[in-house]
């Protein structure tokens, strides 16, 4: 079986688009932009949000609700768009299709993104805070260059989790008779061809882990070395290097 | 300086929607113009297998030299394809031949003159241990009297009606004077199970509501899922009876069987069939695959059969 599987993945037949059937990499790109587009409409709904809901305290019944939306089941909201949305398309376009994925996907991104920001504004130290407002910040530039800063490792991790649940469950994007990567499941599944099927979820996997790699890569430079810590204790006899090491401690 | 990365990632992800909007399984019109076929300009839409069975794609290419410009995977004709057909997402269909949306809708079928399609007659298969001379009565009676049109109106009362499936097979049974009471099937108890589409469950029901009229007793197993899931079941014995079609229960079973008319593909499912199953009588009643395209489509390109596909576009 896994060698019939990595006879599927490593045929480069399967990695190439024909004009008829759709290749691995075609089929990658769709589900890669599947889930980027979910994510960036997600990041500009629920970052902001999050940041605002943080830093006032206000709304934080909108975290709630949003995290009450996460026991929505999927597909089943997926196919109620679908029947809703899809009879106002017409003619060759997959918008009926695409738009109610692209909801879908969004609703399972905002909750992580959305609680973790509001969290991480949430518990940045009141002694930090009051610091700023005392050195004569103003409200905006207390969340965004003393909040933001040091909720920044809670905010990738609330993003990172989003991905990954999206880049799983673009798969159901082919129920809709989209493209992506759960093409290869579905279409596995249904002609009998397990290896294809099997190829295709270790891709969906694959390209997880990649991306989440990738975003790892991005939040540890992206990450202030005084908030996630990863400083060198021997730098010298500097203030700021003190301090840290004396939170570490505690 | 963080949100500004963020925002201007955000950016560039969103210019690549118009990019996946294409990118889909349905791409524009390509391949139609001077010189190609009617079918290499339409898009073809159907269930996964259709891809790639051997008479699906392959087949229609074989048997017609029908090549379509593209294939969009999209259900097993269902609601997702008859919504396509209709508005356009794809001009030709995988349908079924039973479907009340066909006549609804308007679409033509278009004719198999070289039987492409593999005969799909309605077929009892059922454990041989439960194949007791009266059940054998009991369901070759019942087999008699299916007809494809007539298995048509039942769907149309299940689909469009909301009618409950018991309800129309009693109704049916009823209207075809098979619902006396009896001793038939004394003594026999078996469990009757069915897949998940309403034509299948009306056909199971039709069989266990007559059993039981006959004296059997019987479990109802309805809506059980795909073929994977429930064929293991049947062989191993925890279902004794269960509607079937010739064609798609022999392309299961031996994959590699060409034949396709109605007797040739009876007989080979019964030489196919493992030694504790036995196929009762085949009905008339066909629910077959059959290539479907909208009014307009049949009469922009004249289509009446298959092999109208294959001919060079004006």
């Amino acid at each position: 079986m896994i060698g019939s599987v990595l006879g599927w993945l490593l045929d480069p037949e399967h990695w190439r688009s024909t004009p008829f059937d759709t290749g691995i990499w075609a089929q990658l790109g769709a589900h890669v932009g599947f889930t980027l587009i979910a994510l960036a409409i997600a990041v500009l709904l629920a970052l902001p949000a999050g940041l605002v809901i943080g830093h006032t305290g206000r709304g934080s019944w909108l975290v709630s609700a949003a995290n009450a939306v996460r026991a929505l089941p999927t597909v089943g909201v997926l196919v109620l768009l679908v029947v809703v949305i899809s009879p106002h398309f017409y003619g060759r376009t997959n918008a009926g299709f695409l738009i109610p994925t692209e909801i879908v996907l969004v609703v399972l991104a905002v909750p992580p993104i959305l609680s973790n920001a509001y969290a991480g504004v949430q518990n940045v130290p009141p002694q930090v805070r009051d610091a700023a407002f005392g050195m004569g910040m103003t409200g905006p530039q207390v969340l965004g260059r003393v909040e933001l800063p040091n909720a920044l490792p809670l905010i990738f991790s609330g993003f990172r989790s989003a991905m990954l649940q999206v880049i799983a469950t673009a798969t159901i994007a082919s129920y809709v008779t989209l493209g992506g990567l759960g093409r290869f499941i579905y279409d596995g599944l249904a002609q009998k061809d397990y290896p294809q099927m099997i190829g295709g979820a270790v891709l969906v996997a694959a390209l997880a882990l990649i991306s989440d790699l990738l975003v790892a890569l991005v939040q540890r430079y992206a990450v202030s070395r005084g908030v996630s810590r990863r400083f060198r204790t021997d730098t010298g006899p500097d203030s700021r290097t003190a301090v840290l090491v004396e939170e570490d401690v505690r | 300086m963080k949100t500004t990365t963020l925002i201007a990632a955000a950016a560039a992800t969103v210019l690549t929607l118009g990019g996946v909007s294409a990118c889909g399984s349905s791409s524009s019109d390509s391949g139609s113009g001077s010189g190609g076929t009617v079918a290499s300009g339409l898009i073809f839409g159907g269930p996964a297998e259709f891809k790639t069975r051997t008479d699906g794609i392959p087949g229609l290419q074989k048997t017609y030299g029908v090549k379509f410009a593209k294939y969009t995977v999209t259900d097993t004709g269902g609601p997702v394809t008859v919504g396509a057909l209709k508005r356009g997402q794809i001009d030709a269909a995988d349908l079924f031949t039973t479907d009340p949306s066909i006549e609804a809708n308007d679409f033509v079928v278009l004719e198999d003159p070289k039987s492409n399609f593999k005969a799909q007659n309605i077929v009892p298969i059922i454990n041989k241990t439960k194949a007791t001379d009266g059940t054998k009565q009991v369901l070759n009676a019942i087999q008699a009297k299916l007809t494809t049109d007539g298995l048509g109106a039942l769907l149309d009362k299940i689909q469009n009606d909301k009618e409950d499936p018991d309800a129309v097979a009693k109704e049916w049974l009823d209207d075809q004077d098979l619902d006396g009471a009896g001793t038939l099937a004394k003594g026999v108890s078996l469990t009757v199970g069915s897949a998940n589409f309403p034509e299948n469950v009306v056909l199971a029901d039709i069989y266990a509501d007559a059993l039981s009229n006959q004296g059997a007793t019987v479990t109802k197993k309805l809506n059980i899922g795909s073929r994977e899931k429930y064929y293991p079941a049947l062989k191993s014995g925890s279902l004794d009876l269960f509607p079937e079609y010739t064609g798609t229960i022999l392309a299961y079973l031996d994959a590699t069987s060409t034949v396709s008319t109605p007797d040739d593909v009876y007989a080979a499912l019964a030489k196919a069939l493992p030694a504790n199953l036995v196929a009762l009588d085949k009905a008339d009643a066909e629910d077959s695959d059959a290539v479907v395209v909208t009014k307009q489509t049949a009469e922009k390109y004249d289509l009446k059969s298959i092999a109208d596909l294959a001919r060079t576009a004006k």
